[in-house]
């Protein structure tokens, strides 16, 4: 046992520089005029968030520890967690700052903190390794996106967004908190590390207790992830919310929710055989309904921000199909996939923004003519729903080819063929945006005004997924070589 | 006294907050029910800590922390009803539908 005032506190450097950083914003839009731009504070956030992400690059060199008797955990896969956790709030921050018209005006500086401890909170469940940390970690992310959905307070679609988000959330919680309960009574310890190892003793014993804990946190899961049957709340919540936080709630609660089934998994994976196949089998039906679900709804959206609702219900599926095999090697296909989904996803979602804030409608008709007002912003949109859609020699189509030949070493012939058919249909929801823009007639002529935060967003977005896309076989192995 | 019990109390409990989750219009019990499911679990919490298997402190502390949360969450339940409260002028959950696909 180290004291307090032993422990290595600076591997927290990069959870301190949010948390000092939020604390910071807080007291300084306090006392800032009620009339006073807060668009800086945004800048802020962006610069801590930047820090942030420039200390963990260098934490790559730092070799694993562990603090606060292994409920801080530093590794490679701690870091390469945070990298896209930050990331994408950082491309998130870009496209709020670059819409022109906020949607939520007096409340713009809340916005920029309640983001910041969002991440913070999904930094916290990334590198725990203990109940504790992980629930309280996770309610904190949870807590400021119910907030963050509903910070368009005069919106009535906000406000139901939010309402449904909170009540969902926190069944979620609730179960996801029961489940914990259980594993705690089982085994007496709060550690996942421990756990496991009591699991492997006691379990068999005890194993209807071991199943009940299992499934009530898969419910709860399931919700957080939105995977079907339980993703009933996410079509709704994505439409009302603002854009750049649905965008937000697509990657960076997405990737915290992968991180944690992950982080729960291990407590399970003991020496103790059979009720890993249950478990599989678990994921594979929800990944083969979130697949099927997802993309077949998605067929007959009008709204764009609903049709995306249902497509990340589809990813969900996708990255599941690659957790539900439950092998390690797995892990960096995880980790491939979902730094794809973060670029092509925030990409699609800021052109949605633009489009919508220029037309005044979220719908699949505001996208008409794109192509001849706005070349090069359509041009874009296009690489990434072909991406999105697994078009071949995209980013999107090498990390379902990654997930595909993954699975087929396991002998998941099933969960392929519904993934490869899926895939198919799903191409002609995105196909039906870029029909829109490039063979229907605009209403106006006048160009899409962009603002240069948004042309980064975009830009960033755009060579990510091109740049994986050209060279997916070197993104795959630099990340095998630092999880090694 | 037998942990069973206690147990037995924290499903009931547990699962009288889930029908009120799904069942109830009014928008107020929602939350309620929702509150009734997080204290559930603190009496398993608690429980397990003193007649568990493995009794330690753990459990106790998690359900301080759990405590906590669950305040911090009906906080922020509330502030979005009064919300839409000042926008629908009702409290029934099944009026808040217009969004739909």
């Amino acid at each position: 046992m180290q004291s307090m005032s032993d422990m290595d506190w600076g591997i927290m450097a990069p959870e301190w520089v949010i948390a000092i950083a939020c604390a910071l914003l807080i007291v300084v839009d306090l006392f800032l005029k009620n009339t006073a731009s807060r668009r800086w504070i945004g800048f802020l956030s962006l610069l801590a968030v930047g820090m942030a992400g420039g200390w963990v690059i260098t934490q790559f060199r730092h070799k694993s520890a562990m603090i606060l008797d292994g409920a801080y955990i530093l590794a490679p896969y701690t870091l390469i967690w945070k990298i896209i956790l930050l990331t994408g709030a950082a491309l998130v921050l870009l496209v709020s700052l670059g819409q022109e018209k906020k949607e939520y005006e007096p409340h713009e500086g809340e916005y920029y903190y309640l983001l910041l401890t969002a991440v913070l909170g999904g930094m916290i469940v990334v590198s725990t390794a203990d109940l504790i940390g992980l629930y309280t970690g996770l309610e904190l992310l949870s807590l400021s996106s119910y907030i963050l959905v509903g910070i368009q307070k005069k919106k009535n679609r906000s406000n139901e967004a939010a309402w449904k988000y909170v009540v969902l959330g926190g069944v979620s919680s609730a179960f996801i908190l029961y489940g914990m309960s259980f594993l705690y009574g089982l085994t007496g310890t709060t550690h996942v590390g421990e756990i496991q190892k009591q699991l492997s003793q006691v379990g068999s014993s005890y194993e209807a207790y071991v199943y009940l804990s299992f499934f009530l946190m898969m419910v709860g899961f399931g919700f957080k992830l939105a995977s079907a049957p339980f993703h009933t709340w996410a079509p709704d919540v994505y439409q009302g919310a603002p854009t750049p936080i649905t965008s937000f709630l697509a990657i960076v609660s997405k990737s915290v929710t992968f991180a944690l089934v992950l982080i729960v998994y291990m407590a399970y994976a003991g020496p103790y055989g059979e009720f890993q196949e249950d478990m599989i089998i678990l994921f594979m039906i929800m990944a083969t309904l979130s697949m099927i679900i997802g993309n077949t709804v998605a067929l007959r959206q009008t709204n764009v921000k609903r049709m995306m609702a249902y497509s990340s219900i589809a990813h969900a599926g996708y990255v599941l199909v690659a957790v539900a095999t439950g092998n390690q090697i797995l892990i960096p296909i995880v980790f491939f996939y979902l730094f794809v989904y973060l670029f092509m996803t925030i990409g699609v979602f800021a052109v949605i923004a633009l489009v919508a804030e220029q037309e005044k409608s979220e719908d699949l008709k505001a996208f008409a003519g794109l192509y001849h007002r706005s070349p090069l912003l359509a041009l874009s949109m296009s690489v990434f729903l072909l991406s999105l859609a697994g078009i071949p020699v995209t980013a999107g189509f090498f990390g379902k080819f990654y997930i595909i030949m993954g699975a087929l070493e396991l002998n998941h012939i099933w969960l392929i063929a519904v993934m490869i058919v899926t895939t198919i249909i799903s191409y002609y929801y995105y196909f039906a945006v870029i029909r829109q823009m490039y063979f229907r007639r605009p209403a106006s002529s006048d160009p899409v005004r962009v603002s240069w935060p948004m042309k980064v967003a975009i830009g960033i977005s755009l060579i990510a997924t091109m740049g994986i896309g050209i060279m997916p076989q070197f993104v795959l192995e630099t990340l095998q070589s630092l999880l090694r | 006294m037998n942990i069973t019990s206690y147990l037995a109390l924290a499903a009931i409990l547990f699962s009288i907050g889930l029908y009120g989750v799904i069942t109830k219009r009014n928008a107020v019990m929602v939350l309620f029910s929702i509150e009734l499911m997080l204290n559930a679990v603190n009496i398993n919490l608690v429980a397990f800590a003193k007649y568990g298997i493995f009794p330690s402190i753990s459990g106790q502390v998690f359900s301080l922390f759990s405590i906590a949360i669950a305040a911090a969450e009906a906080a922020v339940g509330i502030a979005i009803l009064i919300a839409l409260y000042r926008n629908k002028g009702t409290v029934e959950a099944d009026k808040y539908n217009s969004m739909k696909g």
